[in-house]
């Protein structure tokens, strides 16, 4: 019986908490802030590897980013995946999702024989939430989004996962290949597994891509395919709490207070 | 319908050979001196929480079988050290959880919420889930020396939370105002302070803890320091007894502060005044001022300090000498003190209700007549104050030592 | 240069907004959209269109009128009664395609995202995804959309100026829905739909729509602590008023006056609200994970010192027993004088 083969895709992000804007510039100051797996994607990680628990398989990680992601990536290697592929190139800096949807899908072609594509909901920075939608969309396959829970009939080649939707839920069925979008905090990640940490730092265990290396065509990577532009950026006010304290009578406060709700 | 179900909840059992030899190897051969007398048991203070009691002599049965322990039991030991206490072999029964939490790790198999919780250490630097970048937020304002080898005695050592919890922050404050009265040339090493590792020890991941006492020793070797000074206790003991020393450069000295500050009032460079100066700490005891009449306080030992490493004089010292306070010791005190719950990394775990051994600890208190509940570590502070709350006990505060000193100073 | 299917010289003056519907009644998120899609409509003088998918939805584009719709296009479908991504991309793709509004916006509701991330691509256009405002450009008919990232420390104003539509997912909770007039009607124009059941691979096997509501998500949170000693049903109508959901600390749900599913905090949920009114809560920093990443933060507590007033933006030091029933009173009041408007 065919292997099951998973591709999860990882997004390495800055810390949130340390990013600022630059006030001359009005560009997002990165230098030196520190980098984790985004969140949402560590629960991709853990979803796929249930599967990996249940039925075997491969479980390829792709990102797309500079080499000095590798580190990161190599630490969801460690959780107990078996490839990272990275597509590292200078001509795909600067993509919105239309353009890094479309690399991400010509990698997943490269890296070939994919049945799952497993994906955070959305990322901690720029949090869209559209990678999923448009991958599959890329790929001309089927999805399966905001999921709590999957299975697979592994005979019949068929996805079945719980969504959450509605105040309520859905349970959907779709035939592989499938793009999977788990629900953030859905599952607890597990922790490295120490047997294979070491074996995940091996230079062997990674496999980086440049554009050269996949069939792109070139106006539809990095900034040329990208039709949103960022027009101004600023640190949002709150930040810092106001503190501002509500005082007088208590018909006088229930006043404020609609006030600040922008109640009439 | 349907969909994945975690199946380490199936009732087979399966005996596994290498187990309890793995057990051996990992508590350097502790494991085998229990000869099943069950005296841990009856010491463990889940007993007095629970009807049906965590029996740490069978889990400890088990694993001499070959059967892993695949229930919560395994997560519900606060290492209190009471029951190596009384151990008529001397059996480290908290080496012997934390191994069996060891072998947990490999087979996936540990309490929700613990993955997250070493994950929080390996991306944050705490086990707090907070930014790292605010690590020494608590210190805003206080100016607080960054440590030089050349210009200080004691590194000192705040830990993860009292850096980020908002009541623990309050003892870091203080112990500071206490150093800077005694003129103590001290600093901090601010946002670059690392993690000591003690929620991952106590979780029983050993590798990642070697990982993460390799760095940190790292970093105490850079910085030059022969004399850290630790906040909490459980610092402290990770320090102490748990990095391998062989891996240090310099010779460092690690103390608890209650240790340090005992010393220095024997040196006299720490005097406590006969009077209430009006202080700026946060606490508000309206005294008046010249002649304070005495008032009850109790002391909570901390594990950590007392059963693992003895220490009982020099906190109950410092005590003792503060103008107003007239120690009153609980029913269990000393080496039989109540565990306040929190250690065990049990301070990220969910305690029901109803099971909080410090519930127990604050009556106790109270039939002191305390005023005040004073002890020597966050995690007392924290789940002491919490059950004072929760139990609306509203004649009974609860403060760390150092707080207790800022007071009169 | 990417090229999106039809160019800005080709557009169509109009704006449209994807309508979710469930039995037969519109969501809020969408009522929320058209009111702020009518008022761009207004200031570029174009026309507004509500997009409908469904089957036997019964009368419901009178709804879509009162908000501002001047045309309702809808598809009326056995294939289309349960929302499959296939089925409204296909009968979308081909209506937008017809039709070539200059800005598409949908609500960013599961479904929502889902169709905007696959029509996006199809269309080969940009998509703004959780806007939290929206601004047309008068000369240029270029849509503004503000959208937050790094986990609403950073705001962004982004703009597509090449491509079309103009797609946009609008974070619910954020605009206000106001209806204008429940006597307005417009143009009702029927689309001719032509699916083939082969091409629809999703099967729904099953499916529950619920009161549940996912607090992580949710617009405005009214949180209970110690303080309101388990009084969480005016906490209940006080949040159904604000369009929003109840949430809880630890204690009441130790004291088992509320499941632990509404318990917020670092052993709960972690939500991002545009508003958490957290009522008799302490501020404990556990509590505070859960709510830290709020828009506004309102409390309400009588103790003048808790540490909760530190985190929060609007402090109340007053009886949470005093101020809940005022404020429910207050927008009582204010509710039915709207509905007398309006009638």
């Amino acid at each position: 019986m065919k292997k099951l083969h998973s591709v999860v895709c990882v997004k390495v992000v800055p810390k949130p908490e340390e990013i600022r804007v630059d006030p001359d510039t009005n560009l997002l100051i990165r230098d030196g802030v520190s980098s984790e797996i985004n969140p949402p994607d560590m629960n991709a990680m853990e979803m796929a590897l249930k599967l990996k628990d249940k039925y075997g398989g491969v479980i390829s990680i792709l990102s797309m980013g500079p080499p000095s992601f590798e580190n990161a990536l190599r630490v969801a290697l460690a959780m107990g995946a078996d490839h990272v592929y990275m597509l590292s190139d200078r001509k795909f800096a600067g993509a919105d999702t239309l353009a890094t949807t479309y690399t991400l899908a010509e990698g997943i072609r490269k890296i070939g024989n994919v049945e799952l594509i497993f994906c955070g909901e959305e990322s901690s920075d720029g949090a869209t939430g559209q990678v999923p939608s448009g991958l599959a969309e890329w790929l001309g396959i089927r999805q399966l989004t905001l999921l709590t829970e999957i299975d697979i009939d592994i005979n019949k080649r068929l996805g079945r996962g719980r969504r959450e939707a509605k105040g309520g839920f859905e349970i959907l069925e779709v035939p592989l290949p499938a793009v999977v979008s788990v629900k953030t905090a859905s599952n607890e990640p597990r922790f490295m597994d120490y047997r294979i940490k070491d074996w995940s730092f091996m230079p062997e265990r990674l496999t980086f891509w440049s554009a050269g290396d996949l069939q792109v065509d070139e106006n539809y990577i990095g900034l040329s395919g990208s039709p949103t532009i960022v027009i101004g950026l600023a640190e949002a006010p709150t930040r810092t709490r106001k503190q501002r304290y509500l005082v007088g009578s208590p018909d006088e406060i229930v006043q404020q207070l609609l006030d600040v709700l922008h109640i009439p | 319908m349907m969909l994945v179900k975690e199946s380490h909840k199936n009732k087979t059992y399966v005996i596994n050979d290498t187990l309890w030899e793995r057990l051996i190897e990992l508590t350097d051969g502790a494991a085998s001196l229990c000869y099943q007398c069950g005296v841990c048991t009856a010491a463990c203070p889940w007993g007095l929480v629970r009807k049906d009691t965590f029996s740490v002599r069978t889990i400890i049965r088990k694993a001499q079988l070959g059967l892993q322990n695949v229930n919560d039991t395994l997560w519900l030991c606060t290492t209190c050290g009471q029951c190596h206490l009384y151990c008529p072999r001397g059996v480290n029964i908290c080496e012997v959880f934390r191994s069996l939490r060891d072998i947990a790790w490999e087979e996936k198999i540990t309490a929700d919420g613990l993955p997250s919780l070493l994950w929080s250490v390996f991306w944050n630097g705490n086990p707090w889930a907070q930014p790292p970048s605010r690590r020494a937020d608590w210190a805003k304002g206080l100016e607080i020396p960054y440590f030089d080898k050349d210009q200080h005695e004691i590194l000192l050592f705040i830990g993860c939370t009292s850096s980020y919890d908002r009541r623990a922050q309050k003892i870091s404050r203080s112990l500071v105002k206490v150093l800077q009265a005694a003129n103590v040339r001290y600093g901090y090493l601010g946002e670059n302070e690392p993690c000591c590792g003690e929620a991952v020890l106590s979780t029983g991941h050993k590798p990642y803890f070697r990982d993460i006492a390799k760095k940190t020793i790292e970093v105490f070797n850079n910085s030059g320091a022969s004399h850290i000074v630790t906040l909490s206790p459980h610092c402290f003991d990770v320090f102490k007894n748990h990095y391998p020393t062989d891996m240090l450069q310099n010779q460092i000295t690690f103390e608890h502060y209650t240790q340090y500050l005992a010393q220095l009032i024997n040196d006299e460079r720490l005097v406590l005044s006969g009077q209430n100066e009006t202080s700026t700490s946060e606490i508000d005891l309206s005294l008046g001022i010249g002649n304070i009449p005495k008032i009850n306080i109790t002391y909570q030992d901390p594990c950590y300090l007392s059963r693992h490493n003895q220490e009982y004089l020099a906190p109950r010292q410092i005590l003792e000498l503060i103008p107003g306070f007239q120690l009153v010791e609980m029913e269990h005190h000393a080496e039989d003190g109540l565990c306040c719950g929190g250690g065990g990394g049990r301070m990220w775990l969910e305690t029901a209700p109803g099971e909080r051994f410090a519930d127990l600890r604050i009556v106790e208190a109270t039939n002191t007549n305390a005023e005040y509940l004073v002890t020597a570590c966050p995690f007392c502070v924290v789940c002491l104050e919490d059950s004072v709350k929760s139990k609306r006990i509203d004649s009974l505060k609860v403060i760390d030592i150092a707080e207790a000193l800022a007071l009169y100073l | 240069m990417v090229a999106s299917r039809y160019t800005p010289a080709e557009e169509q003056k109009t704006i449209w907004v994807y309508l979710e519907q469930e039995n037969g009644v519109l969501e809020n998120v969408s009522l929320e959209i058209l009111t702020k899609g009518r008022e761009l409509a207004d200031k570029m003088e174009w026309q507004l269109t509500g997009l409908l998918l469904g089957h036997d939805m019964g009368d419901i584009s009178s709804s879509a009128f009162a908000y501002g719709a001047d045309v309702i296009v809808f598809a009326d479908h056995p294939l289309l009664e349960n929302f499959t991504i296939e089925a409204y991309s296909d009968v979308i793709e081909k209506a937008i395609l017809e039709r070539k509004p200059s800005v598409f916006l949908l609500g960013a509701t599961p479904n929502g995202r889902d169709l905007a991330g696959r029509l996006a691509v199809r269309f080969r256009t940009g998509l703004n995804a959780d806007c939290t405002e929206l601004r047309m450009e008068k000369k240029t008919g270029v849509l503004v959309c503000e959208v937050s990232g790094f986990g609403g420390g950073i705001l962004a104003l982004i703009e597509m100026p090449s491509h079309r539509p103009q797609m946009a997912t609008v974070r619910p909770g954020v605009f206000e829905p106001k209806p204008r007039n429940h006597n307005l009607t417009g143009e009702l124009v029927e689309l001719n739909v032509n699916l083939n059941p082969d091409s629809i691979y999703t099967r729904v096997i099953e499916r529950m729509v619920g009161e549940q509501v996912d607090l992580a998500r949710v617009p405005v949170i009214v949180a209970g602590g110690r303080g309101i000693d388990g009084e969480f049903e005016s906490l209940r109508k006080l949040a159904k008023l604000l369009g929003g959901a109840i949430g809880a600390t630890r204690p009441p749900v130790d004291d088992g006056y509320i499941p632990r599913e509404y318990q917020i905090g670092q052993t709960g949920v972690v939500c991002s609200p545009e508003v958490a009114l957290c009522c008799g809560i302490s501020g404990a920093f556990h509590f505070i994970v859960g709510i830290e990443k709020s828009k506004t933060v309102i409390s309400i507590n009588i103790d003048p010192d808790a540490p909760i007033f530190e985190f929060s933006d609007y402090c109340i030091v007053s009886d949470v027993n005093e101020m809940i029933p005022r404020l429910i009173n207050a927008l009582e009041d204010i509710q039915e004088t709207t509905h007398e408007k309006v009638t």
